[in-house]
């Protein structure tokens, strides 16, 4: 089609026609395409019935002519209308496909998360390790009488611990302190368990808990801390079975390598009474900062179970005979965590919780 | 305790030869591990740790004497200066049976100072010298024999010397200046004057010896070690002489000790000696003890030949007498730890070494304990928090009467007599107060959303003394959600804590939000509030109905002040029992400002679910009948 055709149109018409194409590629959506549709090709008052009024009004010399250019322009118009429209439909479930597409790396929402205090986790792995050998779980009151925390125990009347720079006492009951080792646990199971002693065939329990020094707050020490405390009573139990139970918990701890050493020492509830090492867990004995060079890190207590403490109980130390070991939980824990402050535990901030803990 | 490697070597020659390494190694198998060590003066100095039971090792000779039995090495020949006892120049009364052996001399000092090796010594030995000889040659005794002296400056004596106990109210100043008073449980050195020592702790200042001293008279002696562990802890007074005596001295030192006490002092001080004398006695030696093969055998669990037990124990000084099944054995003089069987016995495994005990698992001769237990119960609770989002706190178990405010707690009865200091001075008697602290603390370092518990032990006076009980906490606070795509941003309410609750077992009556500051709200309950779980294992199977389940909303505008409890009380009574109603339950509450003013909107949901097919007729009269009473409570059906 060329201008000189366009001639034969009424000018407005032809103006129209002329920006067609320009007008087709300026409409950006669907709506704006279907009112450039509306004008150009609609049923009433379209450019398209205009051009049919006027090709019914044409002189009839024209009317061919005319009729030939009025069908090429609506044709066009059409065409170029679908065209786009198929375009911008495309455009559009493209957007669509995209906005019901879900990515798969946007963080996604996260179950709520806590932690266990790594005291806690701590001494439920030691339980757990020694209950696999037979040891149920005892406890006992936080607050006890110095016949529990140090008379069955075989431990002096005049004994510093007993002062009160040592240990809590109660002000409205002076015969009551806060106990200073779960040891006064033994000295309740046994009493309890002598009478059945022989229907049972031996006792063996470990008990957790909380203990009370009078230590001030430092790096290193804290008035309140956990302790977990094994005994085992049978017949003819020697240094031997104490070695073989410290040392199969040992290396459930801390892994099947570790290697443990006993050491003579004292306590006055045991005798023999020794001091156990195990090799360093951290550097495998090879000698570092946590054990100074050693390969060794001292971590328990133990020995034979003092003959005044199964006679204290109502316990026949010629028949009866047993061992007793005691760990301290954050001593322990600050040791294999290599936290550098005791306080930490203590504090509670969530964020150590969260990564000193753990959820089993 | 402080060794010298050189002066140890004197005592033990045979250790001359032995590297560092296998020093310390041989020290820490005998129980006195090495703490630390340093090199100085072409030696080395070590600082080992002596248990409270081994006094005797509180000294070179006594570290070298364990080490000998170790190493199977003579001691060297001890060369006793040869002194004359003769008759008392100043009298020596006993007057109690805490001293049963005095033994003194006098002398008169001549010119001369301590030498410089002794210096050094005591350099090394943590206790400088003091530049007078009388005052140092007892301290290089003290670190090299074990057993403490003391020098009276006899010009300032007056009368016989008595060894008695204090008359209440008597005073001394003793040499670190301060003045005590004492009780008649203090054993003194006295004069006519009044008391001149506090036996075995600490000389007297008035009567010390100084530059201007010209005469001594020495005080070597043997005061029981449980009279001498109470006055130090009484007057708070702990020194060398006092560790030594409170556990034990040996009681044949007193002579020996005064004799190389003179010979110092005529070698470094030109002393003469005046005389040389001693009142009272050694006391009696221990009684023999018998060990039985058999415990020998049990203890170390394996047969050791008699031969090789008596030869270890006689290494240690012990006289050992055996017979077929029996070892007698008589503790040396220094050896007041070795009092039973068992003792012995750790002798004999001391010797051997710890690393000859095998090992082996005890056999499980207990009966098996199945039942979950209160440790297990709590300890499951623990992981379920945890797994809800919660934070295990341990927290101390007592508290500042002050941070239980608000808490209707009265703090009689659970209070410390000691404590650390006002701080912590209460048995807490509930967990939140604690949980407060923690979760103000979280929230200053920043924390937007607080989730904490705790089970723990909490205290509740009593006449008998306060009664513990288990408790749990919980504390939920500031914003959830708005941390993802998907989750809204919302504040903590009360409600969360409810759901927890509900969810963890709480019975509904047992469910109490409390609010506290900050968008803080706790509950905290008696673990007895939660079921025990069942025995057994996986319980009874009950079978459940295989027709369907009906589920029915009735949307109701409800007054506002209308009880959320009353209302399902009265909806659900007016319902078949639980055999058909099978939830009764709240689903969504609206309130909008479209609604009627002073109402809100609340949608509940039904299910029904019988053992037959209920039919669509009488679902819809039981609709009916709980629209009718909620109705009674002021409800209108919402359309």
């Amino acid at each position: 089609m060329d201008a000189s055709d366009l001639k034969l149109l009424p000018p407005d018409i032809a103006e129209a026609a002329a920006t067609f194409e320009a007008q087709l590629d300026a409409c950006g959506t669907l709506d704006a395409l279907m009112r450039l549709k509306g004008t150009f090709t609609g049923r009433e008052h379209s450019l398209a019935a205009r051009l049919m009024e006027a090709l019914k009004a044409a002189p009839k010399e024209q009317k061919r002519e005319l009729g030939a250019l009025a069908n090429q322009l609506k044709n066009a118009w059409e065409e170029g209308i679908k065209g786009r429209q198929e375009a911008l439909e495309a455009v559009k479930r493209d957007h669509a496909a995209a906005a019901s597409r879900v990515d798969p790396d946007l963080p996604p929402p996260m179950p709520l998360r806590g932690a266990l205090h790594p005291l806690q986790r701590l001494q439920d792995r030691l339980v757990g390790i020694f209950a696999a050998l037979g040891f149920h779980i005892e406890e006992g009151p936080e607050i006890e009488t110095e016949a529990h925390n140090f008379d069955g125990l075989n431990i002096p009347g005049d004994h510093p611990a007993r002062g009160s720079s040592d240990t809590f006492y109660l002000e409205q009951h002076p015969d009551l302190l806060l106990r200073t080792h779960t040891s006064p646990v033994q000295v309740r199971v046994l009493r309890r368990l002598a009478p059945e002693l022989e229907a049972r065939g031996g006792i063996r329990f470990v008990a957790p808990g909380r203990v009370y020094r009078k230590d001030d707050i430092d790096p290193t020490h804290s008035p309140m801390f956990h302790q977990v405390e094994g005994m085992l009573v049978g017949k003819g139990i020697g240094m031997q079975h104490l070695k073989g139970t410290l040392e199969y918990a040992m290396r459930a701890l801390f892994g099947p390598a570790t290697a443990i050493r006993l050491r003579p020492s004292y306590f006055p509830f045991v005798e023999p009474g020794a001091e156990l090492d195990v090799s360093c867990p951290l550097c495998g004995g090879k000698g570092c900062r946590v054990c100074k060079g050693s390969g060794w890190v001292e971590l328990l207590g133990a020995g034979l179970i003092h003959p005044n403490v199964l006679h204290y109980a109502g316990i026949d130390p010629e028949v009866w005979s047993g061992f007793a070991f005691g760990l301290g939980v954050e001593r322990t824990a600050m040791m294999v965590s290599q936290t550098p402050d005791l306080r930490l535990f203590f504090e509670n901030d969530q964020r150590f919780i969260r990564q000193m803990g753990g959820l089993d | 305790m402080l060794i010298e490697r050189k002066a140890l070597e004197t005592f033990l020659p045979a250790l001359a030869g032995l590297g560092q390494p296998e020093l310390c190694e041989h020290a820490a198998a005998l129980g006195f591990p090495v703490d630390g060590q340093e090199a100085v003066d072409g030696t080395v100095v070590l600082d080992i740790d002596v248990t409270a039971n081994r006094g005797d090792v509180m000294s070179h000779q006594g570290f070298a004497r364990d080490l000998g039995a170790k190493l199977g090495a003579a001691l060297a020949p001890f060369a006793l200066p040869a002194i004359e006892e003769g008759p008392a120049r100043v009298e020596v009364l006993l007057e109690a049976e805490a001293c049963p052996l005095y033994a003194t001399a006098l002398l008169t000092l001549g010119a001369g100072a301590t030498p410089e090796p002794a210096r050094t010594f005591l350099t090394h030995m943590g206790a400088p010298a003091k530049g007078l000889p009388a005052v140092d040659a007892s301290n290089e005794l003290l670190h090299l024999y074990g057993h403490p002296t003391h020098a009276f400056d006899a010009d300032k004596l007056r009368g016989a010397i008595r060894i008695r106990y204090a008359r209440a109210g008597e005073k001394l100043v003793t040499l670190d200046g301060v003045e005590r008073t004492l009780s008649p449980e203090d054993l003194l050195i006295a004069d006519e004057a009044g008391p001149i020592a506090l036996a075995g702790v600490m000389g007297g200042d008035p009567t010390k010896v100084t530059e201007t001293t010209r005469r001594v008279l020495l005080e070597s002696a043997y005061f029981d070690p449980r009279t001498v562990r109470l006055m130090a802890r009484r007057h708070n007074l702990h020194s060398d002489a006092s560790h030594r005596f409170g556990r034990g001295a040996d009681p044949r030192m007193p002579r020996v000790a005064r004799d190389l006490l003179v010979a110092r002092l005529q070698a470094w001080a030109g002393a003469t000696l005046e005389g040389a004398w001693a009142a009272g006695s050694e006391p009696a030696p221990a009684a023999p003890i018998a060990v039985a093969n058999d415990l020998l055998e049990r203890i170390a669990g394996e047969p050791i030949p008699p031969g090789e037990a008596s030869e270890a124990l006689r290494a240690l000084g012990c006289g050992v007498e055996a017979s077929a099944a029996a070892l007698l054995v008589t503790p040396p003089s220094w050896r007041h730890d070795l009092a039973i069987p068992e003792d012995i016995v750790e002798e004999v495994l001391r010797l051997r070494g710890y690393a000859r005990i095998a090992s082996t698992l005890p056999p499980l001769d207990a009966p098996p304990r199945t039942a979950l237990t209160a440790y297990g119960f709590r300890s499951r609770l623990a992981t379920r928090l945890a797994h809800a989002g919660f934070h295990q706190t341990v927290t101390y178990g007592f508290v500042s009467p002050e941070s239980e405010a608000g808490f209707a707690l009265n703090a009689e009865g659970r209070t410390l007599a000691n404590p650390l200091g006002r701080e912590y001075s209460v048995l807490r008697g509930a967990l939140l107060p604690s949980l407060r602290e923690v979760a103000g603390a979280n929230q200053r370092r920043g924390a937007k959303e607080i989730r904490l518990f705790e089970i723990a032990t909490v205290f509740e006076a009593s006449p008998d003394g306060p009664v513990e009980s288990m408790r749990l906490a919980f504390v939920w606070g500031g914003v959830r959600g708005g941390e993802d795509f998907l989750t809204p941003a919302r504040p903590i309410q009360p409600a969360d804590l409810a759901g927890v609750a509900k969810d963890l077992g709480f019975p509904p009556e047992a469910i109490e939000v409390r609010a506290l500051e900050g968008g803080l709200y706790g509950v905290e309950a008696p673990l007895e509030v939660l079921a025990w779980p069942s025995e057994r294992c996986i319980p009874a199977f009950a079978p459940f109905s295989r027709h369907p389940v009906v589920e029915r909303d009735l949307s109701l505008l409800v007054p506002m002040d209308l009880a959320y409890r009353s209302l399902r009380e009265a909806v659900v009574k007016a319902l078949p029992g639980t055999g058909v109603l099978r939830r009764a339950d709240c689903v969504d509450v609206f309130r909008h400002k479209s609604l009627p003013e002073g109402r809100q909107a609340w949608l509940l949901r039904f299910a029904f679910q019988a053992d037959r097919t209920l039919t669509g007729e009488e679902v819809d009269g039981w609709m009916e009948a709980a629209l009718a009473a909620a109705r009674s409570l002021g409800a209108a059906l919402r359309t």
